[in-house]
């Protein structure tokens, strides 16, 4: 995907890189623009959270004849390499930003000069700078507030805004976890219930109904829908990893964080399971109802669930005395 | 198969790249994302091998699930994610036809030249090794996936070594051991806190975990509302 503005009104486009180089009318204000060389080190490109960096690389060959005798240990030990500290930033028209302590304690810390502002859901404030004033209120009117909460967000929308100069406010997530940044041109994507964090203006979010895809998906009934031209963070229990979808591909549903909406989803048993074939795996093999996604685009996968660790925990509990 | 650990060490995944043809079998419920190309089966048995629900049942009282996930790719270029349901490392060791003891729930994958058994390890030790009763028994050659609670570290073991209960992730079945008490006086051990403790000996490769699940367990239990 290339991401360019047009020159002359400042239209944002995003168009597949095979027309690189190419001229084309902007839809906006009709001047002929150039699309620009797909940028491989953007800023922007570098700012979405890839996979991390991989700790331990390997390729072991195939099974089969090898006649090795039991060996004493493996030759290599597992590497220990440090957790990925890759600090992710970057700087947009809205401010600039860093995302430290990734996967596992994701810190986001956003730079705010005199009269810019940042959206956040509340409670993600960690700490910022007195010349930054918090206000909370209900943001774009009862449908949207209302949209929200079906999609699992609160009514209330904290808004900091840099008021006695420059300032910083650092975000984090309720639970240990990964944070992820995306800007939206105009697009739309969509976030799990509890994903959101925090937005820049030009930012709107809704709830979407997902009709029955939601009531089967194991997670809500309603997703919440970020739209415009501006950033979102989204956050999750888990490291979060990107995956570029390019045909079709499948997550359980209780791993999908985000995905854009250029992708179609339906929730479906797994392939491999036709309709009165074998039922076991949906029974019995604990990846039953899985979502499929078709098309070309982003999906956003976390590799930790917060379900799986409430049930590993729930025979800890005391029972109840009668 | 190709592989890849992410994002570690508190939320580790592996990312398996298949080519057609090729299987892995999986816990139950490991499974993350995938591409498409995938044929699923859910089986008491292992992958073209014998077992079915006598193993199956062992397995179940091992911590391990009674079924297994086999995913074939039907395609080339297949991936697959997977991953623990507690936070913990993940790691790869690949087996050159000798034989790993693994602690009940630390089994995540392995390749289908890879046995899987549950074993007995003895009244005393399922009782006092703060391990399951069971522990699932790997052999044969290939690679295979654990997981543990936190960090996960390895010790060559020549001699003697002591672990604690309920910090063993797996050993190589070069390696034996007992149960023992950390002092020398049983008393002195228990008011320090470490009781009973696993006293290894051969030589051969131990696998750790920096955190004990039960442990963790008992510090959450008593603050939530009871069941």
């Amino acid at each position: 995907m290339i991401e360019f503005t047009c020159p002359s009104c400042g239209e944002h486009y995003r168009v597949s890189d095979d027309l690189a180089g190419k001229r084309a009318k902007c839809k906006e204000c009709g001047d002929v623009l150039e699309v620009p060389m797909p940028a491989a080190d953007d800023a922007d490109e570098y700012a979405v959270a890839g996979p991390s960096a991989p700790a331990a690389v390997g390729s072991a060959p195939p099974t089969a004849g090898q006649p090795s005798p039991a060996a004493p240990g493996p030759a290599k030990t597992a590497p220990a390499v440090p957790p990925s500290d890759e600090v992710l930033q970057g700087a947009t028209d809205h401010f600039a930003y860093e995302i430290n302590q990734r996967p596992d304690f994701a810190l986001v810390s956003v730079k705010l000069q005199p009269g810019q502002k940042v959206f956040a859901e509340p409670s993600a404030m960690a700490s910022m700078s007195p010349s930054v004033h918090l206000k909370a209120g209900f943001k774009g009117g009862l449908g949207k507030t209302l949209g929200r909460a079906l999609g699992g967000e609160s009514l209330i929308i904290n808004t900091f805004t840099a008021q006695d100069g420059p300032g910083e406010v650092t975000f984090a997530a309720g639970s240990p976890g990964d944070v992820t940044y995306y800007r939206l041109t105009g697009n739309t994507l969509y976030l799990q219930r509890g994903a959101f964090m925090l937005h820049s203006e030009g930012v709107e979010l809704s709830g979407k109904w997902q009709g029955a895809k939601g009531f089967f998906s194991g997670e809500g009934l309603v997703l919440l829908k970020a739209s415009g031209n501006g950033d979102i963070f989204f956050n999750s229990y888990g490291a979060i990893l990107q995956v570029d979808v390019t045909d079709r591909y499948i997550v359980d549903t209780g791993y999908i964080v985000a995905f854009e909406d250029t992708l179609q989803y339906r929730v479906t048993i797994l392939p491999g399971l036709r309709a009165g074939g074998k039922l076991k795996t949906l029974f019995f093999g604990g990846e039953g109802l899985v979502c499929q996604f078709s098309g070309q685009g982003k999906v956003w996968i976390q590799t930790r669930h917060v379900p799986s660790f409430l049930s590993w925990v729930n025979p800890f509990r005391r029972t109840k005395s009668r | 198969m190709q592989y890849e650990i992410l994002s570690r060490p508190a939320a580790s995944v592996a990312k398996l790249t298949l080519e057609a043809g090729e299987s892995v079998t999986c816990e139950v419920g490991a499974m993350i994302a995938m591409s498409t190309g995938f044929d699923v089966q859910t089986t008491t048995r292992n992958k073209g091998g014998g077992g079915g629900i006598v193993k199956g049942l062992k397995r179940m009282f091992a911590g391990e699930n009674l079924f297994l996930n086999h995913f074939t790719a039907t395609q080339p270029n297949q991936t697959l994610i997977i991953g623990p349901g507690l936070l913990g490392d993940v790691i790869h060791y690949p087996m050159r036809g000798g034989t790993l003891v693994v602690q009940g729930s630390s089994w995540l994958a392995s390749a289908t030249g890879i046995d899987i058994d549950a074993t007995w390890q003895g009244l005393g030790k399922a009782l006092f090794s703060g391990e399951g009763m069971f522990w699932v028994k790997c052999s044969g050659s290939g690679d295979l996936f654990l997981n543990s609670f936190g960090a996960i570290y390895p010790v060559d073991v020549t001699g003697e070594y002591v672990v604690d209960t309920g910090h063993i992730v797996a050993f190589e079945d070069t390696l034996q051991f007992r149960i023992g008490k950390a002092g020398k006086s049983l008393i002195g051990s228990f008011l320090g806190g470490e009781g009973l403790v696993c006293k290894f000996s051969g030589q051969g490769r131990l696998y750790c975990q920096s955190h004990n699940p039960p442990s963790f367990g008992k510090l959450l239990g008593p603050k939530l509302k009871p069941r």
